[in-house]
This record gives structure tokens, sequence and C-alpha cells, in this order.
């Protein structure tokens, strides 16, 4: 194994060949576009064989996934993103929209803007980490032959608490309309219910009957996508952007009044509790 | 259209690309070991350590901008509007975004990125900002008084909000804003000031009778162009300087709870569909009314 630290690499002469290697030249895996001739997205020809032919979303996970999804697989990542468009200007990143847009930001800064927000411990794509990792402990205690009770008091900080378990506590309600709308389709496209997707079912059952607490999409979500075979990167990536549709509507809006109308607010609205006045030392 | 056609008709413009990336203002020097690391890093000429042994913050800014050190009136110039545009306050859109990120909990690391965002506006933000030196530039040479008829003359103010009769200028929320008048006066006084600055003032003045001021951005343009700073600087630079503030305002909220910013509930909460087409029994009734 090479040692790459700073002090062992500066006794060798070969300490900065990784960077080297790849001085000077782009090494990729993707494609690319080659002027005149084609553009081609892993094997496939973006012009010929997807434009018009395939849609959207079966490009989008082509090219974080190197693989051409089947149709039923973007429609249902396509719905996922419909079920993340809520356009109501009091969800965070949605605020951030209506607030670039009130303060005239481009819509490329005000969207992305309110896209970044998304990137949350608390709500959107910045939650899928940990229900990944739950998902990985809970499936391996599940393969030893752990129960779900076991799993999830085992997720309890101390005995008799009620376990941490992620995606079980959505911002603002409780039960998670998306779910029921993503169940739906899942099955209407024809998905079987495969290892993870039970597990998460049994979790929920479990949860719903000891501590009254359904999952919120996440779980659901990111069970799915597992049982797909896809990995922690791959997820993060292919949903990384799925607020946007919320964030553009509120973004819009807020451009068509005038500025800096959202929810303004007088000097006194804000509450000052910090130091009084003071001098300032020289 | 024919596959063959296409191909033959888009071709590469050729190009002639640099092999290497230039700038005139850091050197690093490579340690003898290792090519990658830098031994010693020099800013215009001056070394790193020597800066920041010697020179302030703002100086060493200014230096990077400018490819030189200050002159002290410069010096103390751009070090009082820095500090006089250090926080847009909790009220400003891009400060809001800020404690909306991190009572969100959005990752720490964004707090500043989404606030700058929101920050780069044409409405109090650094979009304005180079807008109002462009605009300061284009008219130095013109009478304050006749710029302000000629804009009075062409323009009208809007039914609602507030009016930038020119970006930098105008009123906020419906009148002359008091703090920016008051950096303003703080930086006319001192001997950094140049001709912005003066015109600026009188352009004011002119504006006045009709409920228009300075507003942030106008002072911090004409203040950015008596140091000698492009318009394209203007933007970035305005933004630099009111990071600190958009971060601690973030960071205040990030361990917070998240009711700890309010959240209307729906009784405040109006769902009002847009209008988008002329129902029948609204069409019988037009007619009723107006035949």
């Amino acid at each position: 194994m090479t040692n790459n630290t700073d002090n062992a690499g500066a006794n060798k002469t070969n300490a900065y060949e990784t960077w080297d290697k790849q001085r000077g030249a782009i090494h990729t895996h993707i494609g690319g576009w080659e002027i005149g001739v084609s553009v081609t997205t892993y094997g496939h020809s973006l012009i010929d064989e997807l434009v018009g032919k395939k849609s959207y979303f079966e490009i989008l996970i082509l090219s974080i996934t190197g693989t051409l999804p089947e149709p039923r697989l973007a429609k249902w990542v396509e719905a996922l993103y419909s079920c993340m468009s809520f356009p109501d200007p009091r969800i965070w990143c949605n605020q951030i929209g209506t607030l670039a847009g009130t303060a005239r930001a481009s819509a490329v800064s005000g969207i992305t803007a309110g896209i970044q927000a998304s990137d949350s411990r608390m709500y959107g794509p910045g939650t899928l980490s940990d229900v990944y990792n739950f998902l990985s402990f809970a499936m391996e205690h599940r393969l030893k032959g752990a129960t779900v009770e076991g799993i999830i008091s085992s997720k309890s900080r101390h005995s008799g608490s009620q376990p941490v378990i992620p995606s079980f506590s959505r911002p603002l309600a409780s039960g998670d309309e998306r779910v029921i709308a993503l169940n739906t389709l899942t099955e209407e496209l024809g998905f079987k219910w495969e290892p993870y997707m039970v597990l998460v079912r049994d979790i929920e059952l479990y949860m719903l009957r000891k501590y009254n607490k359904s999952m919120s999409l996440p779980m659901f979500v990111v069970g799915f996508l597992r049982d797909q075979h896809w990995s922690l990167e791959q997820i993060q990536q292919v949903l990384s952007i799925m607020v946007t549709a919320g964030v553009a509507a509120c973004y819009s809006e807020a451009l068509e009044k005038p500025a800096e109308t959202f929810l303004p607010l007088r000097c006194t609205d804000i509450d000052y509790c910090g130091a009084g006045p003071r001098t300032v030392p020289i | 259209m024919d596959e063959k056609y296409r191909k033959s008709t888009i071709k590469s413009r050729q190009e002639v690309f640099t092999d290497r990336v230039a700038t005139r203002i850091w050197n690093e020097t490579p340690s003898v070991n290792n090519p990658y690391i830098a031994e010693s890093c020099q800013c215009h000429g001056y070394d790193l350590h020597a800066l920041a042994h010697h020179k302030s913050f703002s100086d060493v800014i200014f230096l990077l901008q400018k490819g030189e050190l200050p002159t002290p009136p410069q010096s103390r110039l751009f070090e009082t509007l820095l500090i006089s545009m250090i926080n847009p306050g909790p009220r400003h859109p891009a400060t809001r975004a800020a404690m909306n990120a991190g009572v969100g909990k959005t990752n720490p690391a964004h707090i500043l990125p989404i606030s700058l965002s929101v920050m780069s506006g044409e409405h109090l933000g650094g979009g304005e900002v180079t807008a109002a030196m462009t605009f300061l530039r284009k008219h130095r040479n013109t009478v304050p008084q006749q710029v302000v008829d000629d804009l009075l003359k062409d323009n009208f103010r809007p039914d609602e909000g507030d009016w930038h009769i020119a970006p930098g200028f105008g009123s906020h929320y419906g009148g002359i804003d008091i703090v920016p008048t008051q950096i303003a006066e703080a930086l006319l006084k001192q001997p950094g000031k140049g001709a912005a600055l003066s015109w600026a003032k009188e352009f004011v003045t002119s504006l006045h009778p009709h409920s228009l001021g300075w507003l942030t951005t106008g002072v911090a343009a004409a203040a950015f162009l008596d140091l000698g700073f492009h318009p394209r600087a203007g933007a970035g630079l305005f933004q630099l300087a009111a990071a600190p503030g958009l971060l601690a305002h973030g960071l205040e909220l990030a361990n917070k709870p998240r009711t700890a910013l309010p959240f209307p509930d729906d009784e405040h909460y109006f769902y009002e569909k847009k209008k988008t087409a002329v129902t029948k029994d609204e069409r019988k009734k037009y007619d009723e009314q107006y035949r």
C-alpha cells in the first residue's frame, strides 16, 4: 500500500505519480462530443438513438448509472420528481427560490440556490444517505437472523426510549401521501416486492403498531431503488435535483411581484437580543 | 433531416486554445521534492507571509483585484466601505435565505453560497452594484440635475413597489433609506473619496424632492469606482463584503430547531387560483352586465 502523506511523498520520486498520470489529459468512460460526428453517452448516440426516442429520465439515469433503464423505471423516477414538486413557498428550499425571485437573482441562481438548500439533513435528497445506511444495517442483521423488533430497538438511545429511525419523522406532517401515490404506481408498473421493499414494509408495520409512526417518502424510495441495485451515490445523483419544479414555481411567482414584497418585515419585526450599546475600544 | 447532411454541416470551429493557464495574480514556487506542492506563494510579487504579517485583509483583497497595494486613503475608504456593507441585516432576502438554510438543516457548507446566490440579484444585490457602476461611469460628464430631469421625463413611478430610478438610487420600502445615506456621508468625508461619490451625492440631492435617494448598492458602486474597480468586479466585491453577515445569520440558526423561524400556518396561507380562462358563466354575466 502506498503511503500518501506529504512526508512520505517527499522522499519518493513518484509520490505525485497519480497526478502526473492525469496531467494534461481527461480519461472518461462516459462518452463525449466528437464535433460534427457524434455525441455519445455510454455507447449510445445521443442524437440518433436517444433524442426523441427515450425520455429525459431514461437519459438522466443512463448518464449516471451507465445503463439505459427499463422505461417503467424511468417513469417511476419521474413520478418521484413529481411527488417532490410541492409549490409552497413556506417549504425551505422553495422559499429560497422565492427570496431569489424577490431579490431579482437570475433564474439559474435562484432555482439552483433552492436546489442546493434541499441538500439537507431534514428533507430532500440530503436525507437519503441516512436511510440508505440504516437499511444496510437492518438488512445485514436480518440476514443474520435478527427480528425487525430487535433491529429497531437497537436504535433506541437508551432502554425503553423511542428508537431513532430515519424517515419516520417527516417535518410538518405525519404520514405521507406521496408514499401512497408511489406505492400505487409501483404496483401498476408491475414491480415485484423485492427484499428491501419487504424489509421496509416490515419496518413500517412494526413502527405503526408499536409507535403509531408511518414512514415518509425517503424510506420507500431508497428501499425501492436498492432493489433496483442502485448504489447510494447513484441514488443521490439521480435524485439530486428533484425539488426543481417546486422551487421554480416559487421563484417564478416572486419574480412577477414587486421586489422584496415577500413577507416584508419592518425593523421592529426583528427582535434584537444581543449586547447593549458600548464604546469601541481603541 | 437527412443524417448525412446534418453531420456534414456540423463542424468544429477549430479554435486555437492555449496549452497553459496564465495569471498575473499568484506565483507558486514548487518544492524541490514535489512539483505539485508549493514552497512559497507570491501575490502580485509580494510574499504571502509578509502580507499576512504587515497588511490587513482588506488591503490584500484590494491587491488581488488591482495588482497594487492601496494608498493609505484608499485603504481607509475600502475598509470603511467593507465594514459598512458587512451585514445586509436580517430582513434582506439574502440574509433570510441564509437563515432559512440554517434552520432548514441544509449542509452548513452551502449556507454562504446559497445566500450569495440570492445576493447576486438586481434588487439591492451584486447585480445592481454592477449596473450602478455602469450608470455612474456613463453619466459622469453630465450635470447630475440634467440626468435627474431626463430620468424623470422618460420614466414613471411604478404603481406599486419601490422605484429604482437608476440602478443604485431610488426608494426603499417607499422612502429614502437612511443608513445608506449615513454611510455615503461618512465616505464623503474621507480623503480617499473621488469623483464618483461626489457626483452621486449631487445626483442624490436632486432626487430627494422626489423621495428618492441613496441605496446601499449605489453607495458601494460609487466607492468602488473611486477605488478604481471595474464594474464587472462590483457584484462580487459587494457579495464579498456582505458574506460575513450572511454566514453569521445562517449559522446562528443552524443548530436551532426548525420552529425557530416563523412558518405561517394555513390560516395565513392563501391559495388563489390564477384566472386562466373565462368560463361560460363569467361570459354570460359579462354580457348581461355590459351588453
